[in-house]
């Protein structure tokens, strides 16, 4: 679950990034045979404790959870039609709780601190010749463009809009994929003007 | 740094796509402040991206500061910094104190060293409050100066902008306009702003790949402006 970073600084800022990535590992281990409801809705209830301890701009996170909507209605619908909604509704809010604590963990984290966390995991990349800093920067690269190809598809739809009155919708995919390949050409550029990819493993 | 402020063009010839962008081009910058100017596709940008081997010249030699870049493209980053007319373009990290440090990891720091140092940078703007903030929440003013920010930290010895003023408000420019006059390196600018060359040495204005007009920022202007006007 891709968000954006809080630059207010949080409890959770404060821990390592490696514990919370243990921690949302190890949770997401106990749950998974769990199938009580009531115990889930307690999770859930707890998850939303832990946003509200992390203050206001946490909380209008929970906006994100709009997009999915879609999903989770497929997934109950599918349940109730094999006759266990409970079930569903079990499955439901596990899914819940754990793209909430992963969320949490990304908001709290900076991509640096997350990468330093997972570069020992990478590491066996070097043996087929991948420099794991080489995918960090990638990693980094995707978090960074995702609000920008927002506002590119918006920049879009605005002018299509403008001319047509109607919505973009999929018409706006042929463009839109030009425009990301000017963007990521553009990119480059800039990213060979400060030297390029980091190829070794630098301390 | 290093060597005097000398950038040297021999006799250069370079292509793009079949077209000839710049045509046995030889010149030799001297000058701290050197402007450029030119109708869109004239080799202006070609020209500056020889500068630090973002291109290459089918012919002729290219040495900035010392360094031949035929010999020693790896070198060039860390002696050209080069500021795009999208700081949108240019920002690779999400947050500013990793852009920040990236550069500095660019120019040999240790990633500690590169991460320790991103702060003080921002100090020296007076922006040490940016550290954690996501880049996107920035304006585009804020945008471009964090891109001069992390330029500088490489410490070049030439900086080039590419029309960097295209998306700012006029406030805007001029604040950063006061910043670059007072920048201790060697500038090439290129802009289609007619008033951004105040206090520049010397202007060069290009057209169909050659130096059409060389010389004091004035009267290229006036010859610049005189040619735009018998076209429309």
């Amino acid at each position: 679950m891709i968000s954006l970073y809080l630059p207010e600084r949080t409890w959770l800022h404060a821990i390592p990034a490696g514990w919370k990535l243990a921690a949302l590992a190890l949770i997401s281990l106990v749950i998974s045979p769990i199938e009580s409801l009531p115990v889930m809705g307690a999770l859930i209830l707890a998850v939303l404790a832990l946003y509200a301890s992390l203050g206001s701009a946490a909380l209008r996170q929970l906006a994100l959870l709009r997009a999915m909507w879609p999903l989770f209605a497929i997934l109950l619908a599918f349940h109730w039609w094999n006759g266990d909604l409970i079930f569903g509704l079990v499955v439901l809010t596990r899914l819940l709780a754990m793209i909430l604590l992963a969320n949490a963990v990304t908001m709290t984290t900076r991509m640096d601190a997350m990468m330093d966390a997972v570069e020992p995991i990478l590491r066996p990349l070097g043996w087929v010749g991948l420099s794991p800093r080489a995918v960090a920067l990638m990693v980094a690269m995707m978090i960074r463009f995702i609000p920008l190809l927002f506002a590119l598809w918006e920049a879009l739809n605005e002018s299509y809009r403008a001319r047509t009155g109607k919505r973009g919708g999929w018409r706006l995919l042929a463009p839109f994929c030009i425009q990301t390949l000017r963007l990521s050409h553009h990119t480059a550029e800039a990213l060979a003007a400060r030297g390029g990819a980091p190829r070794g493993d630098r301390r | 740094m290093p060597n005097a402020p000398l950038i040297r063009l021999d006799h250069v010839t370079l292509s793009r796509g079949g077209r000839v962008v710049l045509d046995d081009v030889s010149l030799e910058l001297t000058e701290r402040r050197i402007g450029l100017i030119g109708t869109n596709g004239s080799g202006k940008s070609s020209l500056v991206r020889l500068l630090n081997g973002l291109l290459t010249p089918d012919s002729g030699r290219v040495i900035v500061h010392g360094i031949d870049a035929a010999e020693a493209p790896a070198e060039l980053p860390r002696t050209v910094g080069f500021i795009f007319q999208n700081p949108d373009h240019q920002i690779i990290f999400p947050t500013v104190a990793e852009e920040i440090a990236f550069s500095l990891e660019q120019a040999g720091r240790s990633r500690r060293e590169a991460r320790e140092g991103a702060v003080p940078a921002l100090a020296r703007f007076g922006r040490e409050g940016w550290a954690e903030r996501p880049v996107h929440a920035l304006s585009e003013g804020e945008k471009q100066l964090l891109c001069i920010i992390a330029v500088l930290v490489m410490e070049p010895a030439v900086i080039v902008f590419d029309e960097p003023f295209s998306s700012l408000d006029l406030p805007t420019r001029r604040r950063l306009e006061t910043l670059i006059a007072a920048l201790p390196q060697q500038v090439l600018m290129i802009a289609h702003e007619m008033d951004a060359f105040a206090g520049y040495d010397r202007l060069l204005w290009l057209h169909e790949g050659r130096v059409r007009l060389d010389g004091p920022p004035q009267e290229v202007l006036a010859a610049y402006r005189a040619f735009a006007e018998a076209l429309a």
